[in-house]
């Protein structure tokens, strides 16, 4: 026996463990927030405002998935608002012009899968910190969308994509189906597949990775793919929610989706996270606004209550960690 | 001498009640340190006497770095006395051993890299005047103590443009002048050249005849003869017993440390050498030029020089991390290009690197996850990888390699230096491969694990592999290598077969002496 052995057996818990108990403390406060809601105002718990509350959650939560998988890697993907912005526009503009809508669909998450590429190349190949390049896109593409639409906005008028939004399946609101639909894959892709352990490589000593076999360069080409991919799915919901393309939709939501990562335990120095975290974190942000909303608190007040909360779980989370070693 | 006791003026007050030398002046008095139930230090009663140099040797995990952490003021201890000249002391913090004299030089060395090496000398005590900086006089009076101390070193140089042996000697150089009477050096001398090693003694001699307390700490025994007083061993957890130096032998200290002989540590089997499994044609690249070499089934070929002499980039190059300009690799007799790390581990060349930390290691992901990075591929059924394969993968280099860990889900941070090198070893096993490249795999390892990381050389080797070990330490590949290559400012300049030349002649050739 080493004290090596003594002192692990002592200090780090498995992982996995800590990782479910901490999505249990989540899951927790998410449940008083909802019981304290429900006996602070009879307008909480009905039908109509849960749905409202699932749609409101379910388009940061998207993103929230697509930036974790960019934290994991040790990195940023300030843009996600912006590409939101962007593709509402692409795809109004398409159905616009005439184009199917199964085609405009289509087209719209390529192009989100073209702007990932295109902040990687930019990363791998000009070794711009990734900061520094979605930082880039996040203003150009605000520009360029401005730019098709002439700073106005374009309607839609294809009501099948309009009333998507719209519509519930089995009572529960489409939008928040579409959390499911993203969540499942990403959640074999993250903690099932190889490529996930990669992103967890990557995220921790990338020179590591590489000597190992881990191809790196693909492996942050897939992270921020994925990210912007999953911002243009988003800017489909938005645009099938408002009926409209509108360039300067969605501002500030990078900030939304970065803040529901790290509530959910993503670290911003890489290698930690996971797909249940940045959901919660999501639909804990969209109480607390929703909370606030039916209790008549000033919409201010929301960002001051949201940034407390920034604080105090990511400093627990931190006291948890220090905690375990 | 002049300049450390200018600069070191400031600090009088705190150096005044000075114990005469020869006299206890730090004793432990069943100093005890418990994590949980158990026990990482069991009782100690040691004395430090003024003006000593003590060594300390154990192997990792033998309670070394809970007693530095102790005498630090990092943790708090569990039960016992420390005297620090007579007087009992709590050692709560950090600061408070700071101020009572008691410093510590780490292995890696914690200073601020985009600084100068005058403000690291002088951080967190800086020369004001009305409030500003006096940066021109900081940067005389470093440089005052580093010509002092014969270290050439510029002060205004920046502390990152320096070999990590320069910056061990700078933050040497920085406690020596804060007014340290008990200073603490844990392996100081893992990362450095022989010369660097050499200024490094001196600089120690030289405290102590200032009067300083010594503690050294290392795994080399050899340093510990040539600059030690006396020496205590440790061993798992318990103080095995203390020793003059002119009162042992090496032989003796081994036998405390783990009861196994010195013959026993560098285990060499002889193979009969099979086919040729990679050879090296006039190989260039960054950091190396015209080496050509080949390594056999069966044979271990050793790569000797001085850090930076380009053998750990030749091995890089060897696997694909940087281009090569000239030369041609041929692998079985088959001429193949290795452009990428993928393409040489398809081959069937596995890389253990020079540094865990930084190369070898995704420190804060569990140890399962790093001994499969590179068999992910292997474990991968469809879209999904098969999580029974993957935890049995992992348990199974653990129990062989005898990794000290309660599961394959601790972080490989929370490893000892041992350890951690047997997941980076255990990474290839299970990956297969013919040619195994080691890269320094025993820096920072202790005496037993060394031992059976020799033991499973031998046994790669029976499987029909080649291997290139790579050392700056000598005995090691001179013990191992049946073939020795002596690198030199990225030339090959002479190559032995297994101990055809003397030890005298072969560092000649290194150091082009």
């Amino acid at each position: 026996m080493s004290v090596e052995t003594v002192e692990s057996s002592a200090g780090p818990t498995p992982k996995r463990g800590v990782s479910i108990l901490f999505g249990l403390t989540l899951l927790g406060l998410l449940v008083v927030l909802w019981l304290l809601l429900g006996l602070a105002t009879s307008a909480f718990w009905t039908p109509n405002n849960i749905s409202n509350l699932l749609r409101q959650g379910a388009m940061t939560a998207i993103l929230a998935v697509g930036q974790t998988f960019v934290i994991i890697t040790a990195g940023i993907d300030l843009s996600v608002g912006a590409v939101v912005g962007f593709t509402s526009v692409i795809v109004a503009w398409l159905l616009a012009a005439g184009v199917p809508l199964w085609l405009a669909l289509l087209a719209t998450l390529l192009i989100g899968v073209l702007i990932g590429v295109f902040h990687a190349f930019g990363i791998v190949r000009m070794g711009l910190p990734p900061f520094i390049i979605t930082l880039a896109t996040l203003t150009s593409l605000r520009g360029i969308g401005l730019l098709i639409t002439n700073g106005s906005t374009i309607s839609i008028t294809n009501e099948t994509f309009t009333n998507f939004s719209r519509a519930d399946f089995l009572g529960v609101p489409s939008l928040f189906w579409m959390v499911i639909v993203v969540a499942i894959p990403a959640y074999v892709f993250l903690h099932l597949s190889r490529f996930g352990r990669y992103l967890f490589a990557v995220g921790s000593n990338s020179e590591a990775a590489r000597l190992s076999g881990v191809n790196v360069n693909r492996t942050i080409y897939l992270a921020y793919i994925l990210s912007s991919t999953c911002a243009a799915f988003v800017g489909l919901l938005l645009a099938s929610r408002i009926g409209i393309g509108n360039a300067t939709q969605a501002e500030g939501w990078e900030l939304q989706a970065i803040a529901s990562s790290v509530i959910g335990g993503t670290s911003l120095f890489g290698a930690v996270g996971s797909v249940h975290g940045p959901l919660l974190g999501a639909f804990i942000l969209a109480t607390i606004n929703n909370g606030a909303n039916l209790l008549n608190v000033n919409s201010f007040w929301q960002r001051i209550i949201t940034g407390v909360l920034i604080i105090v779980i990511v400093y627990f989370d931190q006291l948890r960690r220090r905690g375990a070693r | 001498m002049t300049g450390l006791q200018e600069v070191s003026h400031r600090h009088e007050g705190e150096l005044e009640a000075a114990v005469p030398k020869g006299k206890p002046i730090l004793e432990l008095r069943g100093l005890q340190k418990n994590y949980g139930a158990v026990q990482a230090l069991k009782p100690a009663t040691i004395t430090f006497l003024s003006g000593e140099i003590h060594a300390i040797v154990g192997e990792n995990g033998a309670g070394k770095s809970t007693l530095i952490k102790l005498l630090t003021g990092v943790i708090p201890r569990t039960a016992g006395e420390v005297f620090w000249q007579g007087e009992p002391v709590l050692l709560a913090s950090p600061n408070e051993a700071i101020a009572r004299g008691i410093n510590a030089v780490h292995q890696e060395v914690v200073l601020c890299p985009h600084l100068s090496v005058a403000a690291n000398m002088f951080l967190g005590d800086e020369m004001n005047r009305r409030g500003l900086m006096r940066k021109r006089a900081m940067t005389d009076a470093a440089q005052g103590v580093l010509d002092d101390l014969g270290f050439s070193l510029p002060a205004n140089a920046t502390l990152g443009s320096l070999t990590i042996g320069q910056q061990q000697l700078v933050a040497t150089a920085r406690a020596a002048m804060r007014g340290t009477r008990f200073l603490i050096f844990d392996e100081p001398t893992a990362y450095l050249t022989r010369q660097e090693s050499a200024q490094l003694f001196r600089l120690i001699r030289r405290l102590q005849g200032e009067g300083v307390t010594i503690v050294y700490i290392s795994h080399r025994l050899e340093e510990v003869f040539e600059l030690a007083d006396r020496v205590s061993v440790l061993r798992d957890g318990t103080h095995v017993g203390t020793r003059d130096i002119s009162a042992t032998n090496e032989a003796e200290l081994i036998a405390l440390m783990i009861n196994r002989t010195i013959e026993q540590i560098y285990h060499k089997e002889q193979f009969a050498l099979g086919e040729t499994i990679v050879e090296a044609r006039g190989l260039s690249g960054p950091g190396f030029s015209d080496i050509s070499l080949s390594v056999r089934a069966g044979e271990i070929v050793g790569l000797y020089g001085l850090i930076g002499a380009g053998r750990s980039e030749f091995a890089l190059g060897l696997y694909g991390r940087h281009p090569l300009t000239a030369g041609e690799v041929f692998w079985q007799g088959r001429k193949v290009e290795i452009d990428n790390e993928r393409k040489a581990m398809e081959l069937g060349v596995a890389l253990a690197p020079e540094s865990r930390r930084d190369q070898g290691l995704c420190l804060n992901l569990p140890i399962g996850l790093n001994i499969n990075l590179p068999v992910f591929r292997k474990l991968t059924r469809g879209l999904t990888i098969n999580r029974a394969e993957e935890a049995a993968n992992a348990d199974r280099q653990i129990r062989d390699l005898q990794i000290k860990t309660p599961s394959r889900r601790v972080l490989a941070s929370a490893m000892s230096g041992g350890n951690q090198q047997k997941i980076v070893i255990g990474k290839w096993l299970s990956h297969g491969a013919k040619l195994f490249i080691f890269d320094e795999p025993t820096v920072g390892v202790d005496v037993g694990t060394k031992a059976e990381i020799y033991r499973l050389f031998a046994r790669l080797l029976e499987k029909g592999a080649g291997i290139i070990l790579i050392s700056s330490y000598l005995p090691e590949v001179y013990e191992l290598a049946d073939r020795l290559h002596v690198f030199r400012q990225g030339r090959l300049v002479a190559s032995h077969d297994y101990r055809a030349a003397s030890h005298e002649d072969v560092l000649a050739q290194a150091i082009n002496a």
